[in-house]
């Protein structure tokens, strides 16, 4: 054996030399994972790491939170307010009070002139639930706008309203323990180790201990569809015939938990009667998966002990997500499997704070899970803030999917975008980028100067952002952990809590109320509100949050800890107590292929990147997996067109047109190709996004497009790099 | 101390367990027993000189992968990233994949590779500069900054492509087993972070739990053969057949019908058409090209120069050339030093060029950088002794006379040995392109022929310029100048042959050789054929005066040319046998795509332009 040297020089590693650890969560997806930032003598943020003893990651990290320190320093950042009068101007730096006049003064404006819905604000998943709450006291005690709405329209509204219709009331009722009850997991339209790798190794260690069948319905083989000890690969958009299917086999084959059916559903009957209709052959001429394998899995799901359905975007973004929510919840209901360890309808939502903001944001209604439309909410919600209850809207206004044609036909003329991208994550954002021009006044607040919005923007203001400030996130199972401050914000950046707070300074009505100025002042607020609520948050603070690593709410004041499930006694938010079975007639509304367009299109995530890539994009060691967009496309359809791997191709569809990468793969149909969401202009220039009637969220994952060669590789190459800032 | 994290995982730990006495490969798993001089000794990293009472310190450890599991989540290679500071262009571990089947029932295996710490590590042996270690604590093949010039030979052996030339910083890096976690206990940072249940880490030859199988092949991955790899694979789901790779490499892995066989590597060819790409013959490695054949060149020239006048060829000797032999010699002295000095800025770290002696034991690159220098000494000594025997009067004449026969003719043994050491350097198993005859072959044949030609050139236009006939010249230099054409073009064939029934890397290398350089090949065959057939005339008919020596002067250009060319395209043709990479991360193809359209200037990226 060798050894080379005799005399061993001494070994040296890399030492990031730190001194401190901070304890923080992850502000990527909705994991919830904590992190320790690591700062070394000088203050600095030099490393991540897991926090071993956390329930969510158990000491573990994806990519993206393995170098989450880094943010702090990324490129792009914002230094200082920016402001000009017309869009084609250059920007003027600018004093945060002037920044902040120039804002209150064009909101007072507009809505002097056209009305107060005439002024929109867009929010985001992505900021603390402390500052949601203050924004959305802005918003609506304030400001008193009723086109105000968030991003999590682009993500989670579907499970939102699907949670509503189906319960009473949002909140995913399992958690991730789960996994280790469950003797049947059935995944719709979920990449779990893409899109969630923390819980889909939670996943996997469940199913080192024990096995159990997993089914996965996916369109394209993902790694999650490979694993599967059953993969049905669906035809796009078609989930609702599937699950009425499954529900048909259920009930004729008199597997249904009849007790359960009885004692804690209303609408039994109608629900039967329909779901007579979707036999299995005829959903699987609808579907694409063939009879006997629906039948099988409805079996295999019925006759487990417990068995639980998770999902993402493939339900959620599709032209019946609120429908597809409702379907995997009657499923659930049929057979028993809502709030019991391991049976469970378990929304996988994506942004960090996309909880937190459905939670306390009033987006959709007011906090707490209070809605405009009932006059006790009203009134208990005016009464805390001290304003008058006739200031609130009687119904909640526009979703931010109707906001941006409000404004394209002149209903809004003024707009406020926190922390997120339309420019890059709307559908057909050529038309968005019309309608941005059409805005008398647009503030983008956000933490990076170079988010593309801002091209449209007349104020820019600078965001601090995530450990930068403190507060809480809400993860996808109802756990409420703690962002402890790690390092002072960047540059003259500001906390959000900090804007909307010097924000409601400059509004007489906003003077008279109280704004607390810490995040924890802040949440105490939102314990007196939901003290007594499903939504109780009145046993938590900011200091048992760390302790615990995180308190699943409900945590009501005097208990030790959160609650891992909700409706374990089988009562639900209805005034009866009782869930709904809905009936879902099946209508497939969406543009198909045709001649003309020949391919479905697809997007989805990559497990390298977050969202527009803000974020993403601007770290090395995350963006070199995909530093280009790229299209994933089957070989034999390649072959037809003429198309070869690694070569540039144009993608049109009836909206516009993209050039994108070609990635030759078996992975997806013939008839279909994928493009990752993440890249700006791109996918989402040749998207449609029908929206879902209940839920407003765009059926992003399904359209028609056409593929074509491109000769001139060269400029395709120059054309695409040009889309490349970060 | 590596600090322990609070509350770590019972996963984060390296378990303690009994391993077999002896490996596959029939060594010790122990390493040294506790009574070796080498036992008990501080690791000395970062200057911390305590010793870890881990009991399994001695023993071989290495990296365990479960192919069934791996989803590509790129947690290893981020945690590996981030403990070891790198910089987006560089990683110390890499997950590329191979994919097969048809949709829907497709089927692709993630492959997530670092170093395997061998047990004959071939970095080790190849390294001029002793830059690595393979430690008896825990059998950890270690590469040192400091001392590496960056000469990327490491680079060329590994067949897994473990150390990694940061052509920024102008040395090599690699995996260092996180030494410092294994002291305390912990599994490396990779393998701690596994987020699939694929990555794992322990004593070698140990299964882990619920893990059931030790192979040591999987698609993609080259033989154990060269290396001895520690690192063992569960891959138990079946896979298709045929699973191909979805980088730029044209290879792809095929099992015979049974199934029974290992995959294994074949040529990959999707109807690529001949081209040009002359551009693209230009690579890292043009300081090497020139530094070669100059190499053989001089040699070449000083062998004619001092053996033709034993064979009567008295029109080269000094008495007949008494300006024109020292001006060659000269020029032939300025020739190697401008070539050495090439090669030498061609390191990463060129103030370190005297490392390159230090493992004259193994390292082919030592004793080539020892060949080289040793004929350029004598070359040196010969040229001064013969050019200017006055400034040695002072010496005994036989003395003298005695000096100046030993350098020429340890200088005639020497040169050929050099250039037999050169092309040692490029026996390299995992670059089957390389492992072939021809590289020497084509080193000798280039010596003679570019040598001889150079001669005929040089003093023919002497002769012609004294009025004198040259075909006494020809009729002797005619011969080392045919032997090496023929050399070289047998030497062609038979690579070309055994390439074609080699398959795998090597086919891939020739096809490429077929396809994207498929034109530049031609015409580099039609120059070699065009000035073998011209030579044979010129030597046959032995015309002489004015116009032959213009058709020698054309025959010189193309045997350079064609010479040039081959060599180019020596450099840039070979394929390692090294993993899949991506369809982004690792792929040659996008690499040069990110190059060429500007995509590389933003360093996040994650590919840097090629520098020296």
């Amino acid at each position: 054996m060798l050894f080379g040297r005799k005399k061993k020089n001494p070994i040296k590693l890399p030492d990031k030399g730190v001194v401190e650890w901070k304890y923080t969560t992850c502000g990527y997806c909705s994991t919830g994972c904590s992190i320790e930032v690591g700062l070394n003598e000088k203050g600095e943020a030099v490393t991540s790491r897991g926090v071993g003893d956390a329930d969510v990651n158990r000491g573990k990290l994806c990519l993206k939170g393995i170098f989450e320190h880094e943010l702090f320093r990324s490129s792009g950042r914002g230094k200082v307010p920016l402001i000009r009068d017309k869009r084609f101007q250059a920007f003027q730096e600018t004093s945060w009070d002037q920044a902040l006049d120039k804002v209150s003064a064009a909101i007072k404006n507009i809505q002097a002139e056209h009305g107060r819905d005439a002024f929109a604000i867009v929010s985001t998943g992505q900021i603390m639930t402390e500052e949601f709450y203050t924004l959305g006291k802005l918003a609506r005690g304030v400001i008193g706008t009723n086109n105000y709405d968030g991003n999590t329209t682009l993500c989670m509204a579907s499970a939102v309203s699907g949670y509503k219709r189906s319960f009473g009331s949002d909140g995913p009722p399992g958690c991730y323990e789960d996994f280790e009850h469950t003797e049947c997991l059935l995944a719709i339209g979920s990449n779990l180790p893409e899109q969630h790798p923390v819980i889909f190794w939670r996943l996997r260690e469940a199913l080192e201990k024990r096995k159990f069948p997993v089914i996965v319905v996916d369109p394209r083989v993902t790694m999650f569809a490979q694993m599967a000890d059953i993969h049905l690969p669906i035809k796009p958009g078609t989930d609702v015939a599937l699950l009425n299917s499954f529900a048909h086999v259920i009930l004729k084959e008199e597997l249904a938990d009849e007790a359960y059916i009885k004692a804690h559903t209303t609408g039994y009957d109608a629900f039967s009667q329909l779901v007579e209709d979707y036999d299995p052959f005829s959903a699987s001429q609808i579907c694409g998966i063939d009879e006997d394998t629906i039948r099988n899995v409805a079996r295999v799901y019925a006759k487990a002990g417990a068995a639980m359905t998770i999902w993402t975007m493939g339900i959620n973004q599709s032209t019946h997500g609120s429908d597809g929510v409702v379907g995997i919840n009657n499923l659930n209901l049929i057979t028993g499997n809502i709030g019991k360890p391991g049976g469970t309808s378990l929304s996988i939502t994506g942004q960090c704070n996309a909880m937190g903001t459905r939670e306390w944001s009033s987006c959709s209604g007011l906090p707490g899970y209070r809605a405009l439309e009932k006059e006790q909410d009203r009134k208990e919600i005016a009464e805390f803030w001290g304003i008058d209850a006739e200031f609130f809207p009687k119904k909640r206004g526009l979703s931010q999917t109707d906001i941006f044609p409000a404004i394209e036909t002149g209903q809004i003329k003024g707009l406020w975008i926190i922390a997120t991208n339309p420019m890059t994550s709307m559908p057909n954002t050529t038309r968005i980028r019309k309608i941005l021009e059409k805005l008398d006044f647009l503030v983008v607040q956000d933490a990076y100067a170079d988010v593309e919005l801002n091209e449209y923007s007349h104020v820019y203001l600078p965001a601090a952002i995530w450990a930068e400030k403190e507060g809480c996130f809400t993860n996808t199972e109802r756990r409420v952990n703690l962002i402890s401050n790690v390092i002072k914000p960047y540059a003259d950046s500001k906390p959000d809590l900090w804007i909307f707070n010097q924000m409601a300074q400059r509004f007489a009505q906003g003077q008279k109320m109280n704004f607390p100025e810490t995040a924890s002042g802040v949440f105490d607020e939102l314990r007196t509100l939901s003290k007594g609520r499903m939504l109780d948050y009145s046993g938590m603070s900011h200091e048992k949050i760390e302790a615990q690593r995180g308190i699943q709410w409900p945590c009501s004041d005097g208990s030790e800890t959160g609650t891992a499930r909700l409706y374990t006694d089988g009562r639900f938010q209805y005034a009866d107590g009782r869930a709904k079975l809905i009936p879902l007639p099946f209508v497939d509304n969406n543009e198909r292929p045709d001649k003309e367009y020949p391919f479905w299109l697809n997007s989805g995530r990559v497990v390298e990147h977050f969202h527009t890539r803000t974020r993403t994009g601007k770290l090395g060691n995350l963006n070199k997996f995909s530093p280009t967009p790229y299209m994933e496309m089957n070989p034999d359809a390649a072959k037809r067109l003429g198309i070869k791997h690694g070569s540039y191709a144009r993608l049109t569809s009836r909206r516009g047109d993209a050039v994108v990468m070609v990635q030759t793969t078996q992975r997806i149909p013939p008839n279909m190709v994928f493009v990752p969401f993440h890249f700006h202009e791109c996918v989402n220039r040749v998207s449609l996004g029908l929206l879902d009637p209940h839920s407003r969220q765009p059926a992003f994952k399904q359209c028609a497009v056409q593929v074509e060669p491109i000769d001139d590789q060269e400029a395709a190459a120059v054309r695409n790099k040009a889309a490349r800032t970060y | 101390m590596y600090k322990v994290r609070d509350k770590e995982p019972a996963y984060a730990f390296v378990p303690q367990v009994d391993a077999p006495q002896t490996n596959r490969y029939g060594k010790k798993i122990e390493l040294v027993d506790k009574t070796d001089p080498l036992a008990g000794k501080s690791l000395n990293i970062n200057g911390d000189t305590s010793v870890s009472d881990n009991p399994n310190r001695y023993k071989q450890h290495g990296f365990y992968f479960n192919a069934d599991n791996c989803i590509a989540c790129h947690a290893c290679e981020s945690a590996c990233s981030e403990k070891n500071d790198l910089p987006p262009h560089i990683a110390y571990r890499a997950v590329g994949y191979v994919e097969g089947g048809s949709y829907p029932n497709y089927t692709r295996l993630n492959i997530s590779m670092a170093c395997n710490h061998c047990d004959n590590p071939v970095c080790l042996k190849g390294c001029p500069t002793r830059a690595y270690t393979k430690f008896a604590e825990y059998g950890a093949v270690l590469q040192d900054p400091d001392i590496c010039f960056g000469c990327g030979y490491c680079t060329w052996v590994c067949p897994y492509n473990a150390p990694q030339l940061d052509t920024t910083r102008g040395h090599v890096m690699k995996c260092n087993m996180c030494v410092d976690r294994l002291e305390v206990g912990l599994k490396p940072a990779c393998a701690a972070a596994c987020l699939g249940g694929a990555l794992d880490f322990g004593v070698i030859e140990t299964t882990p739990e619920k893990r059931e199988q030790l192979k040591t092949s999987i698609p993609g991955f080259p033989t154990t053969d060269i290396t001895h790899p520690n690192i063992r694979f569960q891959q138990s789901r079946s896979l298709p057949r045929e699973m191909k790779r979805t980088d730029a490499m044209p290879l792809r892995y095929e099992r015979d019908q049974a199934g029974a066989s290992e995959y294994r590597s074949k040529l990959h060819d999707q109807g690529e058409k001949p081209e040009w790409n002359l551009a693209k013959l230009h690579s890292r490695e043009d300081p090497l090209v020139i530094f070669t054949l100059i190499t053989q060149t001089v040699v070449g020239v000083f062998l004619a120069l001092f053996l033709a006048p034993y064979f009567g060829l008295g029109e080269l000797s000094r008495a007949a050339n008494p300006v024109l032999q020292p001006v060659v010699l000269f020029s032939l002295l300025g020739l190697e030093t401008f070539a050495l000095a090439l090669s030498t800025l061609h390191l990463g770290r060129p103030h370190r060029f005297y490392r390159a002696f230090n493992n004259l034991r193994y390292s082919p690159v030592s004793r080539e950088v020892a060949g080289v220098a040793v004929f350029f000494n004598l070359l040196a000594s010969y040229t001064l002794l013969s050019s200017f025997p006055a400034l040695f009067a002072w010496l005994p004449q036989n003395l003298f006379i005695g000096l100046q026969q030993f350098c020429a003719w340890a200088a005639v043994l020497s040169g050929p040995l050099a250039i037999y050491f050169m092309h040692r350097i490029y026996r390299i198993k995992a670059r089957p392109f390389w492992n072939h005859w021809q590289v020497l072959t084509s080193f000798y044949g280039n010596m003679l022929s570019i040598g001889s030609v150079l001669v005929i050139v040089i003093f023919a236009a002497a002769l012609l310029f004294r009025g004198q006939s040259f075909s006494h010249l020809i009729e002797i230099m005619r011969w080392p100048l045919l032997l090496g054409l023929l050399l070289d073009g047998t030497g062609l064939y038979f690579h070309t042959r055994d390439n074609i029934r080699a398959g795998g890397e090597a086919a891939a290398s020739h096809f490429q050789q077929r396809t994207r350089f498929g034109k530049t090949w031609m015409l580099r065959n039609m120059l070699l054929a065009a000035a073998g057939v011209l030579v044979l005339a010129l030597s046959v008919t032995m015309i002489d005066g004015g116009w032959a020596y213009s058709l020698w002067l054309f025959s010189a250009l193309l045997i350079i040319f064609s010479a040039l060319i081959s060599r180019a395209l020596f450099y840039v043709l070979v394929i390692p046998t090294t993993m899949p990479g991506a369809f982004f991360w690792r792929n040659r193809g996008f690499q040069e795509h990110a190059r060429e359209t500007g995509l590389a200037d933003m360093p996040q990226v994650g590919v840097v332009h090629d520098t020296h």
